[in-house]
């Protein structure tokens, strides 16, 4: 798989502030990448800085072979964003909204028609084309704010925070779009979130702490580097569990021992058979490793 | 339908359902309707009879047609850049609700956002006031109609450059606003501060020698001079009829802002035309030029 976004470098301050600082990581082309940071970490200076929203102070950002200091107008034709908040025009309906936006394009007419038939179908928006924007319910609106970000049919789908405040059944049927994208168009999607199980889903991850690269990776070889696993024990008594000599914590019906690895993991239930009757192994979790990784946890959008 | 074409149906359509913009807009409209039904109307009519001195009985509908000329005069050069300013805010509130950056994203030219805006604008405020225009006609054939047909026109062509001319200086302003206070700050500034300064509330002619200089270097100043003089140009020609001497008149025209002087020196119509047209196209220089010049943060 080739890079298709490839970032070298990358520096940029506003003031005394250092947003990003000396950036490099590489996206290839059809992954899910995940960009993690707290609130005022880089994320969206990085993302403003490649949608051409933003000037850099130095590095280099190459998107699908071109350079964003010479190429900006075809980079923007390669790029859709979902941004945190919809900045569609509440006023209008979705229909007036699409138009302008596609216009943006150049997607007029009958070409116009024709993708919004698509969308809508995908999207599953049709009885709200008549709706003006605000009148729309969050989940509503946010498959607008895709169907406008996949107008272009951009080859990369940048997705800022996109299921943020949204319910479960709504982040479901998103990424269940975003899925069939990827599957079927071969589309990157470039993720900042707030929740660490859509993270864990990615196939590589950026982990950004005060605008530099704290720790990157599959979500398999940050768990393996940054937490350990977890052996759950069913149908066990205390005294049993104390002799295993690993640290542990009482759950509803089980105990859970910690160990740094599957490794670990395999000795204990060798040199103890007759204690693992019922149990079940898991790796850590990516809150686990953000925790590991920044110092911080991330809920929600806040910082603890 | 080009990609100009239809981003101007899209400011257009928001400038029209955004209430609270358009109203705004019809503040200072308003404010006059209102100082004119309750007081300023029967004050100019007193004073237009003492300027007379009792050498000349006019008849009332004259009268009503001087006081009328003067406040559809007032409304249309008060509307035109503020119902201007206000549609144009359109520009600074997608700053605010960061619209913009989704249409910055796009591989539209700059050029083509920002002059989406100015003709989104032009026709919004013409739409506006040309209706308005109609409705003063309106009014003026009720109360006392003294105007020609080449009088219409010659106000039509006023108001289309006095629109023209808030556009113009309002996209200049509003390029640097970004935020809502800034936006609610100059609306305020505006609906209180045009009226005066124009010599809607009250005559140029009115104020301080220091302030008429400072108005008369204001190319809004010519602007209303111009709806002025058109709108009451029947009337002062119906007055001269009647015998009403030439000093009189020119007294009256003096006091009602149709004559302006800049430091002692009379300017006629055509140089307030030449004001207007040259400012107007200086101020479209400077938006394109802020617009090519304008560098990322």
């Amino acid at each position: 798989m080739k890079n298709i976004i490839q970032i070298t470098h990358l520096s940029k301050s506003f003031g005394e502030v250092k947003a990003v600082q000396d950036l490099s990581f590489c996206v290839k082309e059809g992954e899910l990448f995940a960009f993690l940071g707290i609130n005022g970490a880089g994320k969206s200076t990085t993302i403003n800085i490649m949608c051409g929203q933003l000037s850099k102070d130095s590095g280099s950002i190459q998107i699908d072979g071109q350079n964003l200091d010479s190429n900006m107008d075809l980079i923007k034709r390669k790029l859709g964003v979902v941004f945190q908040s919809s900045v569609l025009d509440s006023a209008l309906s979705v229909y007036d909204n699409l138009e302008s936006r596609a216009a943006l394009y150049g997607i007029v007419g009958t070409a116009f028609k024709d993708r919004l038939s698509e969308l809508a179908n995908l999207l599953d928006f049709e009885e709200l084309l008549k709706r003006p924007v605000g009148k729309l319910s969050g989940g509503q609106r946010r498959r607008i704010d895709i169907a406008r970000a996949l107008f272009h049919k951009p080859k990369i789908l940048i997705l800022d925070e996109p299921t943020t405040g949204l319910d479960p059944q709504t982040r479901k049927n998103i990424w269940n779009v975003i899925s069939y994208l990827r599957q079927n168009e071969n589309m990157t999607v470039f993720l900042t979130t707030h929740y660490m199980e859509e993270a864990a889903e990615a196939d590589y991850v950026v982990i950004i702490d005060n605008g530099k690269i704290s720790a990157e990776g599959t979500p398999l070889e940050l768990k393996n580097t940054y937490t350990g696993d977890y052996i759950t024990l069913y149908g066990a008594n205390e005294q049993d569990v104390k002799k295993i000599g690993v640290e542990y914590e009482r759950i509803r019906d089980a105990y859970r021992l910690s160990v740094s690895d599957t490794k670990t993991a395999t000795g204990l239930i060798i040199k103890y058979p007759q204690l693992f009757d019922d149990y079940e192994i898991t790796k850590g979790k990516m809150d686990d490793v953000f925790l590991a990784v920044t110092g911080k946890t991330l809920t929600g959008g806040t910082k603890k | 339908m080009s990609v100009s074409l239809i981003l101007i149906k899209r400011n257009i359509k928001l400038f029209f359902k955004d209430k609270g913009m358009f109203f705004t807009s019809l503040i200072t409209p308003a404010i006059l309707l209102v100082l004119y039904a309750t007081f300023l109307g029967n004050l100019y009519r007193d004073n237009f009879t003492s300027a007379l001195n009792g050498t000349v009985q006019l008849s009332e509908d004259l009268i009503d047609g001087l006081v009328g000329g003067q406040l559809i005069s007032s409304i249309l050069a008060v509307s035109c850049i503020t119902v201007a300013f206000c549609s144009n805010f359109l520009m600074v509130q997608d700053k605010v609700n960061g619209t913009i950056k989704d249409l910055r994203i796009s591989p539209a030219k700059p050029a083509t956002l920002s002059l989406s805006y100015y003709i989104a604008t032009l026709v919004s405020t013409l739409i506006i006031c040309f209706t308005a225009t109609v409705i003063c006609l309106v009014y003026v054939g009720i109360v006392g109609w003294y105007m020609s047909v080449f009088d219409v026109l010659l106000l039509f062509l006023d108001v289309l450059l006095l629109v023209l001319f808030g556009t113009a200086l309002s996209s200049l302003i509003n390029f640097f606003l970004s935020t809502q206070g800034q936006i609610s700050a100059l609306g305020a500034i505006l609906s209180a501060g045009y009226g005066f300064i124009c010599g809607a509330y009250m005559p140029i002619s009115s104020f301080g020698d220091g302030l008429q200089k400072v108005v008369a270097f204001l190319p809004g100043t010519y602007g209303t001079s111009l709806v002025r003089n058109h709108s009451m140009q029947g009337v002062f020609a119906d007055m001269e009829n009647q015998g009403v001497p030439g000093e009189v008149i020119e007294s009256l025209r003096d006091s009602l802002d149709c004559n302006i002087y800049f430091f002692d020196n009379q300017v006629n119509v055509p140089t307030m035309y030449v004001i207007l047209g040259v400012v107007t196209v200086v101020l479209i220089g400077a938006y394109i030029l802020l617009n090519a010049f304008k560098k990322k943060i």
